[in-house]
C-alpha cells in the first residue's frame, strides 16, 4: 500500500533541463515544488571531474551515464507487422537519466528552429501544394508562432549564454552569421568560439561553392559569463570528450551549471533521488490529476499529491507516463484515431568522409561538442523544394567533436575490416580525414509511432514502450539528394578522396545516430491531432503539462534543445501568467 | 649535474616502442613491461591460447608499432569478461527470446562471459580435430577469422559473425581505451595514431590550424612521475 | 657543456635513432619553421644577450631551479611553448614585470624560441625545501585535486595535469613550482595585474581566498617529492 505523502504545489516527473527550469521558475512564485528524478545526483564537482570522465570506454562505448536497460529499455520494430523486441544494449539513442538528465552530456549545439518550422503544414501546403506530400506523412501545425516564441528563445540562450554570431537581427541580415536563420533581436551573449581546423577547411571549401558558412551556436561558451541567475560559466578549453560526457569546467550550459545552483537554494524546493515515477494518479473523472505513485530506491511505494502535475521526463518516458496513465487516447495505427504516441519522429542524419592530405594535421581531439562551421543553404526549406519532389532538409557541417579513438579510426574504402593494412590504415589516416555532417528533419508519418509493449516489462513489471519507425521515403529522398551536395564541398575542401554518405532503410538501432527522440504527445491547436494545447497542457487532463520534445508534431533539421528551452518558457509564462490565477484549460475549443 | 627524467624522455620518444624505453634514476621503475605475464581470471588456457592467437591477427605488430598482443589486449579482455561488462551489465536480460531483423540488434541471452565461453569451446572442440588456432599458420588464421566473420557457422548457438563482432569490438576497445583498464601499453596504440589521451586542453593551440602536438599522451592512472596504474576493475557505471 | 651532457646520457641509453635532440622544439610547428637551436639557447642562458639581456642564470640557474627563495620560478622543464609565450607576452607588454619586461624586449625571437627550448630540455633536482603545516598543505591537495562544489571551483589538476605535471605545449607544470611564487601568481590573477592566460585563471584565482592560494602553492610545491615518497618508501 503506497504510502501517501503531503499534498504539494507541483510535481516534476524528472529533474533534467526542462524539470529544472520549470521547477525554478514556479519555485519563484512561492509554491511548493518536488522533483522527482529516477536516477542518482550528481555534480561537477566532485562527480565531473579530470582525469576520470576523460575516459572513452566507461562513457562512450559502455554507455555510464545514460538509462539502465536492465532496469527499463525500449522494444523497437521497423514497421507494424513485425514483433517488437527489446533494444537489449543502446545504439541509435542513448536516453539519459540522472539529475540534470540528457543536458549534461550534450554537446552544445545550440540552434533555433526557423519560423516556417512552427506553421509546417501550412508552409508547405501554400508553397508547394498538397501533392508534394507522400500519403503516409502527418505533418501538421504546432499551434504556436515563431515570432511568439522569440522572446523566449532569447531568455533561454541568455541562461545558457550560448556563443555564436546573429546572422539575421530583427531582419538585418549580419555578415558572418547565418543568413538564413530567424530573426533575432539581439546578438548571442557571448561571440563565437575559436575555429578548429576542420571548421576552417570547410568554411574555404563551402564558400568556394557560393555557400554560406556560419559558426556553429554553443552552449559550450567562448568566455567567461555570468548568467541571469547569477551562475557563472568558464570558457570551454576543447577537450574533445563533449558528447556523452559532462564537463569538468563548468564551461558546457547544463542543469548543474546554469539552473541548479539557485533551484537547490529556494527553500520552495525539494529534490527527490533514485525515486522511479510509475504513474501518475487521476481522479474518478479522469479529468483531473490527483499526483503521482513513485517507488524510491528501496522499492517502497509513495503517493505524492500535488496540485500541477509537469512531465518532464525526456520525450520518450513522457509518452510512456501518459500511456501508463491512461491520459489521451493512445494512437491506433490501423484506424488512425488517437493521439498518444502519434507522430513519433527521430532525426535523419549522415555525413561524408573527407580523407585529407597526410600534410594536414586535423588535430580532431582539439574540439568542444559544439565548434563545427556549417551551411544553412540546405536546411529546412531553405531552398526550392519543388522541382525534387520531397519535403525538408539538412544543415551541413564540420562538425567534429573529438578524436576519441575506439570509435574514431577511419580508413579509406577498400581497406580491410582488420590485420596489418587496416592498423596501417588507421596509422596514416587518423590525424588527417575529416567528418562532414548532414542533420536534418524527420517527417512526421502515421506508419511511425509509440505505444506500450504487449510482452516485455520494465523492471518494476510495467509494459516497456514500444518504437515503431522507419525513415519515411520523403526523408531518404532529401537525404540523397543532400548527399551528393556534401561530396562536392568535400572536394571543395581538398579531400582526396570522399565517401558519400546519405540515410538509408532500413532505420536500425544499432548504429548511434541522435539522440533527438520526438514526438508522440504533439502540441496543436486540435485535441483530434495533439495530446497537448499549444501551451503544452494536456486536453484531457488540465492539471498536466507534457513539456519536452514529446510536443513537436515533427520534427526540424536542427539539434532541439534551444527549442526545448524556448517552449519550456513559453508554457512557464502561460502557467505563471494565466494558470495559476485561474486553473483550468488554456484553450477553449 | 643535469638528469634526464624518464617523464622528459617518454614525451619525445613517441616513435619508440615499449621495449626501448630506458631506466632513469630518479623515476619510478616502470609499473607496465611488455614481458609481464598476464594473470588471467576468465580465461582457461586453451581459451586464452585462442584469444592471444586471434588478437595478435586482428592488429597484428609491425615494425613500426606494436600490435594488439604486445598491448596486452588479451589481459584487457579477460579483465571486461571477468568483471561487469562480461556478466551482463547494462544488457536488458528478460525474455522471451526470439531472433530479430538486423535493425533490432543482439537478440541472444548469453552475456558477454557466456557468449565467449561457448563460441571458444565449440571452436577449439572443432579445430581439437584439425590443428588448434594458435598452432595454425598466419595466413591458416586469418583465412579461419575470416571464415567466422563471414557468418553461416554456429558456435554451440551463438552465430560465428556474432562472436567475431564481439571479439572485434573487444581487440578495438582493448587496444584504444586508457591503459588503466589493462589494454593500450603504454599508450602505443595512442602514440601511434598521435592521440593525447585522457587530459585534454587545448584553448591556446586550437587556432594553430595543423600544428603538429608531439606530446606524449597521458592516461587517466598516471601519476606525476609518469607511471601508470592499471585498474582493471573498474566497472562502467555512472559517476 | 651540459648540452654535451644531454648528448652523451641519451646516447648512453641508446634512445634517439635518427632523431635529433630537439625534442620540445619540434612539439609546436611554429610558425617560422625553423628549428630552435638548444646549444645557442644555452649559451644565452649562461651568458646573456648585450646589450640588455643579462644571463637567465642569474636569477634563473643554469638548471632552471632557480634558487629555492621562491622570487624567481623554477622554468627547467616547462613546456617550450609555454616559456616562449610568455617572453613574448613580455615583450609586448600583456604581461608586465619590472625585471622581465626589459629582458625580454632584449631577445630577438630567435634569442627566445632557443633559450625556451634550452631550459624545456633541462630537469633540475628538486631542492630540499621545508614544507608547510600539513594542514595547509591537505587543503591545497583537496582543491588541486577534487576543487571545491561550494565554490564551483573544478580541481586545477583538471587542466594542469595529474600532480600538477602540466599539459604541454600550453600549460605549465604547477608541481615543484616555489610555493612563494604560484602564490603570487595567483594574486596577480586575482587582483587583475596578470592577464596573460585564457580568462579562466582570473576567474579561479577571483574564487580563492588568501588561505587557499597559500594551500594550493603549498601542496604544489611539495607534490614530486610525497609522490615519490609514496612509490618508493624509505627503508
Amino acid at each position: 500500500m503506497a504510502e501517501r505523502l503531503k499534498p504539494v504545489d507541483v510535481v516534476t516527473i524528472g529533474v533534467g533541463l526542462t524539470g529544472s527550469l520549470m521547477a525554478l521558475e514556479l519555485a519563484k512564485t512561492g509554491l511548493k515544488v518536488v522533483g522527482i528524478e529516477r536516477g542518482a545526483p550528481r555534480f561537477t564537482v566532485p562527480d565531473f571531474q579530470s582525469p576520470a570522465i576523460h575516459d572513452e570506454l566507461r562513457f562512450s562505448v559502455r554507455k555510464g551515464m545514460m538509462q539502465d536497460n536492465v532496469k527499463e529499455a525500449v522494444t523497437f520494430r521497423n514497421s507494424s507487422d513485425e514483433t517488437a523486441l527489446p533494444i537489449r544494449r543502446w545504439g541509435s539513442f542513448l536516453p539519459g537519466t540522472g539529475l540534470g538528465g540528457s543536458f549534461v552530456h550534450w554537446n552544445g549545439q545550440s540552434f533555433r528552429f526557423q519560423a516556417a518550422d512552427f506553421i509546417y503544414k501550412t508552409h508547405i501546403e501554400q508553397r508547394y501544394g498538397k501533392k508534394i506530400l507522400d500519403p503516409e506523412l502527418t505533418i501538421q501545425d504546432w499551434g504556436v508562432t515563431y515570432d511568439e516564441l522569440e522572446p523566449h528563445f532569447d531568455r533561454f540562450e541568455y541562461l545558457c549564454g550560448v556563443s555564436g554570431k546573429a546572422g539575421n537581427i530583427k531582419g538585418a541580415i549580419q555578415p558572418g552569421g547565418n543568413p538564413f536563420e530567424a530573426p533575432r533581436a539581439r546578438e548571442y551573449p557571448t561571440p563565437p568560439m575559436k575555429e578548429p581546423y576542420f571548421g576552417a577547411l570547410f568554411r574555404k571549401g563551402a564558400a568556394s561553392l557560393g555557400y554560406h558558412p556560419y559558426p556553429q551556436p554553443s552552449a559550450n561558451l567562448s568566455q567567461p559569463y555570468v548568467n541571469p541567475e547569477g551562475l557563472a560559466l568558464q570558457s570551454c578549453v576543447f577537450c574533445g570528450f563533449c558528447e556523452r560526457y559532462a564537463c569538468e569546467h563548468f564551461a558546457k550550459a547544463s542543469p548543474q551549471t546554469v539552473i541548479l545552483p539557485a533551484l537547490l537554494k529556494n527553500p520552495n524546493y525539494e529534490l527527490r533521488t533514485n525515486c522511479q515515477v510509475l504513474r501518475i494518479n487521476l481522479d474518478n473523472t479522469r479529468k483531473k490529476a490527483t499526483g503521482v505513485t513513485y517507488a524510491d530506491a528501496t522499492g517502497r511505494e509513495f503517493e505524492q499529491p500535488a496540485d500541477l502535475v509537469l512531465i518532464t521526463a525526456f520525450p520518450l518516458n513522457n509518452v510512456r507516463l501518459l500511456l501508463l496513465s491512461g491520459i489521451g487516447k493512445p494512437y491506433d495505427p490501423k484506424t488512425g484515431e488517437g493521439v498518444v504516441g502519434r507522430n513519433y519522429c527521430y532525426q535523419t542524419t549522415g555525413g561524408a568522409t573527407v580523407f585529407m592530405d597526410e600534410s594536414i594535421n586535423v588535430n580532431p581531439f582539439m574540439a568542444s561538442g559544439a565548434n563545427g562551421t556549417m551551411i544553412d543553404d540546405f536546411g529546412g526549406d531553405n531552398f526550392d523544394h519543388g522541382p525534387h519532389g520531397f519535403i525538408g532538409g539538412q544543415y551541413v557541417g564540420a562538425i567534429m567533436t573529438g578524436g576519441r579513438p575506439i570509435e574514431f579510426h577511419p580508413t579509406p574504402p577498400g581497406t580491410p575490416n582488420w590485420g596489418l593494412k587496416w592498423k596501417q590504415a588507421v596509422a596514416r589516416h587518423y590525424n588527417h580525414t575529416v567528418l562532414l555532417q548532414q542533420h536534418g528533419t524527420s517527417t512526421a508519418s502515421r506508419l511511425n509511432y509509440l505505444d506500450l509493449d504487449p510482452t516485455y516489462k520494465d523492471a518494476w513489471g510495467l509494459p516497456l514502450l514500444r518504437m515503431t519507425f522507419d525513415f519515411p521515403e520523403n526523408d531518404i529522398r532529401m537525404s540523397q539528394y543532400i548527399a551528393d551536395k556534401v561530396v562536392e564541398i568535400g572536394r571543395a575542401m581538398g579531400g582526396k578522396a570522399v565517401i558519400r554518405g546519405g540515410t538509408k532503410r532500413p532505420y536500425t538501432t544499432t548504429v548511434y545516430q541522435s539522440t533527438h527522440n520526438a514526438g508522440g504527445a504533439a502540441m496543436g491547436d486540435d485535441p483530434r491531432t495533439s495530446v497537448v494545447n499549444r501551451y503544452l497542457q494536456c486536453w484531457d487532463v488540465p492539471n498536466v503539462f507534457s513539456v519536452g520534445a514529446s510536443a513537436f508534431p515533427q520534427n526540424g533539421a536542427y539539434n532541439y534543445s534551444v527549442t526545448i528551452g524556448a517552449l519550456t518558457y513559453w508554457a512557464l509564462d502561460a502557467i505563471k501568467n494565466r494558470y495559476l490565477k485561474a486553473p483550468g484549460p488554456l484553450v477553449r475549443i | 649535474m643535469v638528469e634526464i627524467s624518464r617523464r622528459t624522455v617518454l614525451k619525445a620518444a613517441s616513435l619508440v616502442g615499449v621495449a626501448a624505453l630506458p631506466q632513469s634514476r630518479t623515476a619510478a621503475a616502470p609499473k607496465t613491461a611488455g614481458t609481464q605475464p598476464v594473470a588471467y581470471l576468465f580465461l582457461n588456457s586453451e581459451e586464452a591460447a585462442f584469444v592471444e592467437a586471434a588478437v595478435s591477427r586482428l592488429i597484428p605488430d609491425d615494425d613500426q608499432w606494436p600490435g594488439a598482443l604486445k598491448a596486452g589486449v588479451p589481459g584487457y579482455i579477460d579483465k571486461q569478461l571477468a568483471g561487469a561488462w562480461g556478466a551482463g551489465e547494462r544488457l536488458y536480460r528478460s525474455g522471451p527470446w526470439r531472433p530479430g531483423t538486423p535493425s533490432q540488434g543482439y537478440q541472444l541471452p548469453f552475456t558477454p562471459a557466456e557468449l565467449f565461453r561457448t563460441s571458444l569451446a565449440a571452436l577449439n572442440k572443432e579445430l581439437a580435430h584439425a590443428t588448434p588456432f594458435a598452432r595454425m599458420s598466419s595466413e591458416q588464421q586469418d583465412a579461419y577469422l575470416t571464415h567466422l566473420e563471414k557468418g553461416g557457422k554456429d558456435l554451440g548457438g551463438v552465430p560465428s559473425d556474432v562472436f567475431f563482432t564481439h571479439l572485434w569490438e573487444c581487440t578495438l576497445e582493448g587496444f584504444f581505451s586508457d591503459p588503466v583498464y589493462g589494454g593500450n601499453r603504454d599508450m602505443v596504440a595512442w602514440r601511434m595514431i598521435g592521440f593525447p589521451g585522457a587530459y585534454a586542453s587545448y584553448y591556446d593551440v586550437v587556432d594553430r590550424h595543423g600544428i603538429k602536438i608531439n606530446r606524449a599522451p597521458t592516461s587517466i592512472g598516471e601519476d606525476p612521475h609518469g607511471g601508470i596504474h592499471i585498474n582493471p576493475g573498474i566497472p562502467a557505471r555512472e559517476p | 657543456m651540459s648540452v654535451g651532457r644531454i648528448a652523451l646520457n641519451l646516447k648512453a641509453v641508446g634512445l634517439i635513432v635518427g632523431m635529433s635532440i630537439m625534442w620540445y622544439a619540434l612539439s609546436v610547428a611554429q610558425a617560422d619553421d625553423r628549428p630552435s637551436d638548444i646549444a645557442r639557447g644555452a649559451a644565452i642562458a649562461a651568458q646573456g644577450v648585450a646589450p640588455g639581456a643579462p644571463a637567465c642564470a642569474q636569477c634563473h640557474a643554469y638548471s632552471g631551479a632557480s634558487d629555492g627563495s621562491g622570487a624567481f620560478p623554477r622554468i627547467a622543464g616547462q613546456p617550450d611553448y609555454y616559456l616562449a609565450k610568455q617572453l613574448r607576452d613580455y615583450a609586448s607588454g600583456v604581461r608586465t614585470n619590472a625585471v622581465m619586461t626589459p629582458i625580454a624586449k632584449a631577445l630577438s625571437s630567435e634569442d627566445a624560441a632557443d633559450v625556451a627550448a634550452y631550459y624545456a630540455n633541462v630537469n633540475a633536482p628538486f631542492l630540499p625545501l621545508k614544507n608547510a603545516k600539513p594542514m595547509l598543505v591537505k587543503r591545497g591537495e583537496q582543491l588541486a585535486k577534487v576543487g571545491d562544489a561550494a565554490k564551483d571551483l573544478q580541481s586545477c589538476n583538471n587542466c594542469h595535469g595529474p600532480g600538477g605535471a602540466g599539459e604541454p605545449p600550453a600549460i605549465p607544470y604547477l608541481g615543484g613550482q616555489y610555493a612563494r611564487y604560484t602564490a603570487f601568481q595567483l594574486t596577480m590573477w586575482k587582483r587583475g595585474f596578470r592577464k596573460n592566460s585564457p580568462d579562466s585563471m582570473a576567474d579561479i584565482a577571483k574564487r580563492l581566498d588568501d588561505q587557499e592560494i597559500a594551500a594550493v602553492a603549498a601542496y604544489f610545491q611539495q607534490v614530486n617529492a610525497s609522490a615519490l615518497a609514496a612509490t618508493h618508501p624509505k627503508e
